[in-house]
């Protein structure tokens, strides 16, 4: 049997690719209906091509050799022997599944950048207002800025003007241009410019006014500072504005969940733009057998790239040929997963936008303050350090929110960049999900 | 036609649709504010959405902690800001 | 610095405190680490510290004064580590005899006890599981944060004139004549005539260096981290066996519940011992086996999430008891290890004695115990 972890896209496709030859497979996955978080509807798919997601709904459905697991949160993972055992939680209950083989699709979820107001409620990612739109069929706000840097800003503020919002400004700290830089990446992938054609109609229809080189620097009080930035992400003085909104969707890109591959021991890689991703072989295989890994925990790349990742992993993890047009394509995607990372880069000067009283931990409400005395005041040369003094990353959230910033933060005031192994270290957790000490030991009991 | 539940949040009535979630339900019944932080006392409400981020989380039918963007409303679940 | 007096290796606590108590005696105290300060095992410790897990003899003798000088050291450093006079709680689950038997000889060495029925033990733990009838409390128990600790004190010694240098990995250790008279590091190569060597369990590869030897090992431990939750348990709370395993000389996995609140809010569940040397591994099968004993003593605790798992190793001796005192062979080397799982309560009492012999002036106790000579035999 082979055990697919994760129904997003990726999760989807090598479900799908694994089963053509009558492969067992058992689907897992968090949420009660298929498509993970970026096809994560209550009804029908809208968006741009969303038949793709009809198409593989109603294949893996159709497929006698898979079955669905969900709503089932894996808190942890381990081997016995030639078998890989899955430990997750159900309706409250604890069970585990054994397979010889696992494929690891668990998908990214949104980056965040600390700024003064970004604890407030209204402040949110633009994954969240997509959800509660699209997962939840509820408007998060009536007059809505949606802003960060990314593609996906596109589908949000588009998605949320259709449902009724008043997309009060769409905001990109970096600049268009940028897309100069990757003129191969854009001729080979020439279909993107339909996408662009769609949003851009889109937003023309909703009057969405796009603004560039400026970023939401401050939120209070239903009132946002929107600042122009420079390409390094610094402030320009004297080119500020206020702008009203009772909602802020800000949103830098995306993180991988690296916690289940990294309890089974599956090495990673800093990526060129400091995001911690699996190492995986040009089958999908990662560092330790049996394991693959495809979509985001690999390189963010979106979608399309994940559904070719996906399909790729599930014919090697059961032993189909692999067509080379396949590898092709990947590699293609690739190409234009790296000029989106070219294109929209998150850079330093964001942290001239925090004061000594934001808050950077958001689950144990640790201030910027706090990170910086224990550095100059206490001696912590790392993040590992400032988090055991400031207890930032050690709440609810385990750091999936604030680690990465930490790790900015402190390298900011010693001056040394943030090592590999210290962003590897920050990534990883030795409990996928919470699970709760009663059912904990009643997994004992049952033994 | 979707049914119609009926929770409650710190002991008043919210009614929302069957299957949608705790946080959902409260934003529609333009309840932004989910808790209240444990050391400043500050408001907080939903912010990741697909529960990394456990802002959202509130106390239900008396269990602590938990993930109101992730848990369906059930009728006459008891949901608390704090215990 | 220069010439410091003395070159104290190793910034977890046990240094910071004998940095400290150098530099409170006058010496010019440079301290040295191979990481930043707390990166060994305090940074991966409770903040135990206890007088109710001791059997009577040196190390009860150690612990009870050390405990004091905690309270001296926060007045002295400043209220900025979370020491705290919590109070420990034993609780026998079946035969209390031993445990009742122990409490009476700890009282006759200086020991704080208060032999609990079911009603006075219901009412320090109101969420102790209801079969569970006898226990002993212990209100000179404390606890602290280590880690700030560590940090605050070394904070201190610089403010003093001392030198912390961190990422410094002592390469060779010059001895002539039988005697230190300098170190090699990857920061710079100093000249000293006193070094302590607090470096835990990698004390016995400094010793090494010095053409020494120490017999120190680790001993891996699991401690469980849940979310935070309203006050649940308001003493260190554990289990009679406690005592038996930390006595143990078993290389196989034992476990026994301790568990305790932090100020943070968050509950603290260990203590799992196991001699695997250095492999880090995580087991489920541990933190199982941790959940079960901590839900049976506070069923309440069946609701609460596991938040994350961390694992340290202890530093041990094969008697269990710590190193302190000068080399066998090398004048000037003097160790301060192998203080297991009681290294933070220990750590300024050790810092007392070692600096008492150091400056060859009378300590508070007789330390032959914990002399390193009495390893001396088993090499030669």
């Amino acid at each position: 049997m082979i055990i697919v972890i994760g129904a997003g896209p990726a999760g989807l496709a090598a479900a799908e690719a694994a089963s053509r030859n009558g492969s067992e497979v058992a689907l897992i996955d968090s949420s009660s209906r298929l498509g993970g978080q970026y096809w994560r509807h209550r009804s029908k798919v809208t968006g741009y091509r969303s038949n793709r997601a009809d198409e593989i709904f109603a294949k893996v459905s159709a497929a006698q050799s898979i079955t669905h697991i969900s709503e089932a949160n894996i808190w942890s993972a381990e081997r016995e022997g030639n078998l890989i055992r899955v430990n997750y939680l159900q309706g409250g209950i604890e069970s585990s599944l054994t397979a010889e083989k696992v494929i690891i699709a668990t998908g990214a979820y949104d980056r965040t950048l600390p700024f003064p107001g970004w604890d407030t409620p209204g402040s949110m990612t633009p994954g969240a207002a997509q959800s509660l739109l699209k997962g939840q069929g509820v408007l998060v706000g009536k007059r809505i800025i949606v802003a960060g840097t990314g593609p996906f800003l596109l589908p949000v503020a588009t998605g949320l003007a259709e449902a009724g919002a008043e997309i009060v400004a769409l905001i990109d700290a970096n600049s268009p241009l940028r897309w100069s830089l990757s003129p191969l990446a854009l001729l080979t992938n020439i279909t993107k410019f339909s996408e662009l054609v769609y949003y851009v109609r889109l937003m023309r229809k909703f009057r969405i006014r796009p603004h560039f080189g400026r970023a939401v620097t401050t939120f209070a009080n239903g009132v946002a500072t929107i600042s122009a930035v420079n390409s390094g992400f610094h402030i320009k003085s004297g080119k500020s504005q206020a702008m009203r909104a009772d909602v802020v969707a800000v949103g830098w890109g995306f993180v991988p969940d690296l916690s289940l591959g990294g309890i089974l021991g599956c090495a990673q890689r800093v990526d060129s733009d400091g995001t911690v991703i699996f190492e995986v072989d040009e089958n999908q295989l990662s560092s330790q057998p049996q394991i693959w890994i495809a979509g985001e925990a690999t390189g963010i790349g979106g979608a399309d790239l994940s559904l070719i990742e996906g399909e790729i992993a599930g014919l090697a993890a059961s032993g189909q040929k692999i067509r080379h047009a396949l590898l092709t394509e990947r590699v293609r995607k690739q190409r234009f997963a790296n000029a989106l990372k070219r294109s929209y880069p998150v850079r330093d000067g964001w942290r001239e936008w925090i004061t000594s009283n934001t808050t950077i931990c958001r689950c144990e409400e640790v201030k910027s303050q706090e990170i910086k005395d224990s550095v100059s005041e206490l001696g912590a040369e790392d993040s590992r350090t400032s988090k055991l003094f400031t207890r930032a990353g050690m709440g609810l959230c385990q750091g999936r929110m604030c680690s990465r910033n930490v790790s900015e933060i402190v390298s900011g005031i010693t001056q040394c960049a943030v090592t590999d192994g210290e962003r590897i270290a920050a990534s990883n957790r030795p409990i996928a999900a919470p699970i709760s000490l009663g059912q904990l030991s009643d997994g004992k009991n049952s033994r | 036609m979707t049914q119609t539940i009926t929770f409650t949040f710190n002991g008043n009535p919210i009614h929302c649709e069957e299957g949608q979630s705790i946080a959902a339900a409260l934003i529609n019944s333009d309840q932004r504010e989910l808790r209240k932080t444990r050391f400043g006392d500050e408001p907080r409400s939903i912010f990741c959405g697909i529960g990394i981020c456990f802002d959202c989380v509130v106390v239900v039918n008396g269990v602590a902690n938990q993930r109101s963007c992730l848990i369906e409303a059930h009728d006459g679940m008891k949901v608390e800001s704090a215990q | 610095m220069k010439n410091p007096d003395a070159i104290v290796i190793g910034a977890g606590i046990v240094g910071a405190s004998s940095a400290l108590s150098l530099t409170n005696a006058g010496l010019k105290v440079l301290v040295i680490d191979r990481g930043a300060v707390s990166s060994g095992t305090t940074g991966a410790g409770e903040g135990n510290i206890l007088v109710s897990d001791k059997d009577p003899g040196p190390e009860l003798t150690l612990a009870l004064h050390s405990r004091n000088l905690w309270f001296e050291m926060q007045e002295d450093v400043g209220d900025s580590f979370e020491l705290e006079a919590k109070g420990g709680v034993v609780v026998a689950r079946r035969d209390d005899g031993p445990l009742m038997k122990l409490a009476t000889e700890q009282s006759h060495h200086g020991v704080t006890i208060e032999k609990c029925n079911e009603t006075r033990l219901h009412e320090l733990e109101p969420y102790l599981h209801p079969d569970i009838s006898s226990g002993v409390f212990y209100p000179q128990d404390a606890q602290c944060q280590p880690m700030l600790a560590a940090a605050h004190v070394i904070r201190t010694v610089v403010q003093r004139g001392g030198e912390f240098i961190s990422q410094a990995k002592v390469t060779r250790i010059i001895v002539e004549d039988c005697a230190v008279v300098g170190i090699e590091t990857t920061r710079g190569t100093f000249r000293v005539p006193i070094i302590v060597n607090a470096t835990g369990t990698w004390a016995g590869e400094l010793a090494e260096l010095a053409g020494s030897y120490l017999p120190i090992a680790p001993r891996k431990g699991f401690i469980l981290v849940t979310e935070p939750t309203k006050k649940y348990i308001f003493h260190k709370v554990y289990d009679s066996d406690y005592v038996a395993n930390v006595a143990s000389s078993d290389a196989d996995l034992q476990t026994s519940t301790v568990v305790e609140g932090t100020r943070s809010g968050t509950i603290l569940i260990g203590a799992s011992r196991e001699r695997v040397g250095f492999d880090g591994a995580m087991s489920y099968e541990i933190l199982r086996t941790l959940a079960a004993q901590a839900t049976s003593l506070f069923p309440v605790l069946r609701d609460v999430q596991l938040l994350r798992a961390y694992r340290g190793f202890r530093p041990y001796a094969p008697d269990h008891l710590p190193v302190i005192g000068q080399d066998a062979k090398v004048k000037g080397l003097w160790h301060s290890a192998g203080h297991e799982g009681a290294g933070i309560g220990l750590a300024p009492g050790s810092a007392a004695l070692i600096t008492d012999a150091i400056l060859g002036r009378d300590s508070f106790m007789d330390g032959a115990a914990f002399s390193p000579a009495r390893f001396a035999t088993v090499n030669s």
